[in-house]
């Protein structure tokens, strides 16, 4: 008898140690500062010029061949004739995203990158030139396509060559 | 009296180099066992204690449409949130067992902080334990993914706390099977 009950003492041990879960463990501490960030971008407007890269912060809007009288313009470009001179527009969105800030708003800032001492450059009727850049809006709602119209005013003085400038926009959250 | 002079003869060289000896019984108990190290993943964050048990990943400052430090990404960003990636290498060690592979499993330590959520290898955890692998093998480094979800709402409106570095503390677990 106490051979047997010695014989199960065993077996109910090595059950035990079968049992026995082998594990080892690890801690890994993760860190991450979060930042605040806006981020520009641009996309075609219905009823405008299809923007080349649309939907990037860096952006193309092609007027296409433009006259005064006449001829065909291009999809999506209008043309208003005044005394002196003509405007060809398009009108374009300006998406502004936010992260992480509490800012309600922002403010739109525009300048071209090269001095045109020809042409006139508006964008939501607001002139824009070198130097300082313009205040377009100071309102501007984040996460929304903000429609704005392009217009470039061409003086019949003007000799049939190429028109092209940068229009830098800056967004800074208020 | 052959046996009798052996013996004086004996104790004449004892006087001159005393000598003591002594038995140290020792017992070698051959324990199997696995063990859980960090190491970290080329091309990815640089993990401080790499090698260890007890490693660390800091994803430096993070944004959702900022530069990133070396070695993260930003696989994406929705109207919601974003998410910034490293990879990092879990390697198990085992001896004395006839165990081929491992269960791996992780969770937090803690509640995660506001606005942030944390994945493995795409799996969600909290402070549950969750398992990542369940045939894992051993001795060899194997490539987990550690995404950070971070929601774009506004600090106290869901979003996380900003500008403060924010640290969460993830327990792994490697079983044999």
């Amino acid at each position: 008898m106490k051979k047997f009950t010695l014989i199960a003492a065993a077996m109910m041990m090595m059950s035990a140690f079968a049992a026995a879960q082998v594990t080892s463990g690890g801690t890994l501490a993760v860190t991450a500062t979060v930042n605040g960030t806006i981020n520009l971008v641009f996309n075609s407007a219905t009823g405008g010029v299809p923007l080349g890269n649309s939907g990037t912060n860096a952006a193309s809007l092609a007027f296409g061949t433009v006259q005064a009288f006449g001829g065909t313009l291009a999809t999506g470009v209008t043309r208003t004739v005044g005394t002196g001179n003509f405007t060809v527009s398009s009108p374009f969105n300006v998406n502004v995203a936010k992260a992480n800030l509490t800012s309600a708003n922002y403010t739109l800032k525009a300048n071209l990158t090269t001095a045109d001492t020809t042409n006139t450059w508006q964008v939501g009727g607001v002139t824009v030139a070198s130097g300082a850049p313009a205040t377009i809006t100071g309102t501007g709602a984040f996460d929304s396509d903000n429609l704005f119209t392009l217009a470039l005013t061409i003086p019949f003085s003007a000799t049939g060559t190429s028109i092209s400038n940068t229009i830098n926009f800056t967004a800074q959250a208020n | 009296m052959a046996a009798v002079m052996v013996l004086l003869s004996s104790a004449a060289v004892w006087a001159q180099n005393p000598t003591a000896s002594g038995v140290i019984n020792g017992t070698l108990v051959n324990k199997d066992g696995i063990t859980l190290l960090f190491n970290s993943d080329p091309q990815s964050v640089t993990l401080g204690g790499a090698g260890t048990s007890a490693a660390s990943l800091d994803f430096g400052s993070i944004s959702a449409f900022g530069p990133l430090a070396a070695g993260v990404t930003r696989p994406t960003v929705t109207a919601t949130n974003y998410t910034v990636r490293s990879l990092f290498d879990i390697q198990v060690i085992q001896g004395g067992l006839t165990s081929t592979t491992y269960t791996l499993q992780a969770q937090l330590a803690a509640a995660a902080p506001t606005g942030l959520s944390y994945r493995v290898d795409a799996i969600t955890l909290g402070t549950a334990s969750q398992t990542l692998q369940t045939t894992a093998t051993y001795g060899v480094d194997i490539q987990h993914s550690l995404d950070l979800v971070i929601l774009k709402a506004a600090p106290g409106a869901g979003g996380p706390a900003t500008g403060t570095p924010l640290t969460t503390t993830i327990n792994f677990t490697a079983t044999a099977n």
